[in-house]
């Protein structure tokens, strides 16, 4: 078997490293909500009207870290199954299911290659996780596998607009990359992981090569009463309101 | 009081574009935008040969000619300025191609529903009509399964533009949220819009997106004289400019 992709093993102890500073302590929390919330500047998924009704579905999120998203999902009536490259993500997303009494499988892998089998899926789904830490020309072609006809794909990443405006530290007003930056970025910090943020025109020639039609690119404009959030404060409110920091895409695989 | 677009044009065509036409025509290869980037790299077209094609805002009508000489049955050029289609006639005389011209604004066009296979738009009604009213006039235009195909500045470089009429810089300029109606200062109405919101008109107008080409300068692209609001140097490291390419459903 050929050795996976260095990305693959950056961004595990990326995560792991993640894992053990904030994102178990921060899991019960989550798992706790009620509401689904997309991350950013938390917007309220009854607001924003992306996912429909999920309940009977079955879905697969593609990095799905400690899965409460994927739990928020179960909660609505879906059959989720969360993937995951690191395995301390998903000690704690277990950890969190039997306290929560949900139950539903964890599967480690990288999302660039599930062992699954095809066209088991009606909903792919990834917050900030395959669709930003996985190669896309890799991930959305498996995320097409994954999806019977007519399933669709929904995903969340930083926008192309903040990624440009990323500095050192945090997004500013001023295009701090070339456009040439965007594919592949692995110069963020020294314990930073590898991401991927190709463009909006290069983002939907991957989708179409892999069988998807594209239905929404949403931009989100953070709420006027959002805060910075205390964590992930390299994006202010204030830039949130001006300029998308979030986008959501929708697609679908041709029936 | 004559529309702010027709007046701009009137003046541009006098000062530009007339004595610049007979040369546009004149050529075989068909190139796009301020950095002339070949069709035959960016294969942005579907193939014209015995198709309608409908050229919405076409000026002189450049583009109309170069389409007609890939072998499309019809073209019909429409455009608000008579100044513009002044010049697109006696064109179409002296090359003798045989397009049609029809004076209208892109957002309300004379002509029968479904009667064209391709429509497009290169800095015509893709950056002077409303698009909230000319891609739905497209999408009546267009039979099933026409494609509609156009080239506007990028949403990029309208953010990084600054008020006045000076060239783009590497700050953002303006707010994304709210764009979609400039005027800019000694010229006409434009409109623009973010990547999403084209997509959701596109698609609540029937059109599937096939592509968006969004165009690097050449490594060799020197700034244009006239077109000095970006230059070369920015238009390498981000796009300036960006092509549509949407089919509308059967």
């Amino acid at each position: 078997m050929a050795s996976p992709p260095q990305h693959v093993e950056v961004n595990r102890a990326h995560w792991t490293r993640n894992n053990a500073e904030f994102t178990d302590a921060e899991a019960e929390d989550k798992w706790a909500g009620e509401e689904i919330v997309w991350g950013g500047f938390g917007w309220l998924e009854s607001e924003l009207r992306i996912l429909g009704d999920v309940s009977g579905l079955d879905v697969v999120e593609l990095g799905c870290g400690t899965a409460y998203f994927s739990a928020w999902l179960a909660r609505q009536g879906a059959r989720p199954v969360g993937v995951d490259v690191t395995p301390a993500q998903l000690d704690t997303a277990r950890r969190m299911q039997e306290r929560h009494g949900l139950d539903f499988p964890l599967i480690e892998a990288s999302a660039e290659d599930v062992p699954l089998p095809d066209a088991s899926f009606d909903l792919a789904h990834s917050e900030f996780g395959a669709s930003i830490w996985c190669d896309p020309e890799k991930w959305i072609p498996e995320a097409a596998r994954l999806l019977r006809p007519g399933g669709r794909l929904v995903f969340a990443r930083g926008s192309t607009l903040q990624e440009l405006c990323f500095g050192e530290e945090r997004v500013t007003e001023r295009l701090e990359h070339d456009w040439s930056d965007l594919g592949r970025m692995d110069f963020r910090s020294e314990d930073g992981g590898i991401e991927f943020h190709p463009p909006v025109g290069v983002m939907l020639g991957v989708l179409r090569r892999s069988g998807f039609e594209l239905l929404e690119l949403r931009e989100l404009l953070a709420p006027a009463a959002a805060q910075t959030h205390p964590r992930y404060d390299f994006v202010t409110a204030d830039w949130g309101r001006r300029w998308p920091s979030v986008e959501i895409w929708v697609a679908r695989k041709h029936a | 009081m004559t529309h702010p677009n027709i007046e701009a044009w009137t003046r541009e065509n006098a000062e530009r574009y007339d004595a610049r036409a007979e040369a546009a025509w004149a050529k075989d290869e068909i190139d796009w935008g301020v950095w002339r980037v070949p069709e035959s790299e960016l294969h942005a077209l579907p193939d014209v040969a015995d198709k309608d094609v409908v050229e919405l805002g076409c000026g002189t009508a450049y583009f109309g000619a170069w389409l007609k000489k890939r072998g499309a049955a019809r073209v019909v050029g429409v455009d608000p300025t008579p100044a513009q289609l002044a010049t697109a006639r006696r064109c179409n005389e002296k090359f003798d191609l045989g397009l049609e011209f029809v004076e209208a604004f892109g957002e309300e066009v004379p002509l029968p529903d479904g009667s064209f296979d391709v429509a497009v738009s290169e800095y015509g009604a893709s950056i002077w009509a409303d698009p909230y009213r000319w891609i739905p006039e497209a999408a009546r235009l267009l039979r099933p399964g026409g494609e509609l195909v156009f080239l506007r500045n990028s949403t990029l470089v309208i953010l990084c533009s600054p008020e006045e009429d000076v060239a783009a810089t590497e700050m953002l300029e303006r707010p994304q949220f709210g764009m979609f109606r400039f005027q800019w200062p000694d010229s006409g109405v434009e409109y623009h819009l973010a990547h999403g919101d084209w997509i959701r008109l596109l698609r609540a107008n029937g059109f599937e997106i096939l592509d968006l080409i969004e165009i690097q300068a050449p490594a060799d692209a020197e700034t244009h004289r006239r077109s000095d609001y970006v230059t070369a140097d920015w238009a390498r490291k981000w796009p300036a400019e960006e092509i549509w390419r949407a089919r509308l459903s059967t």
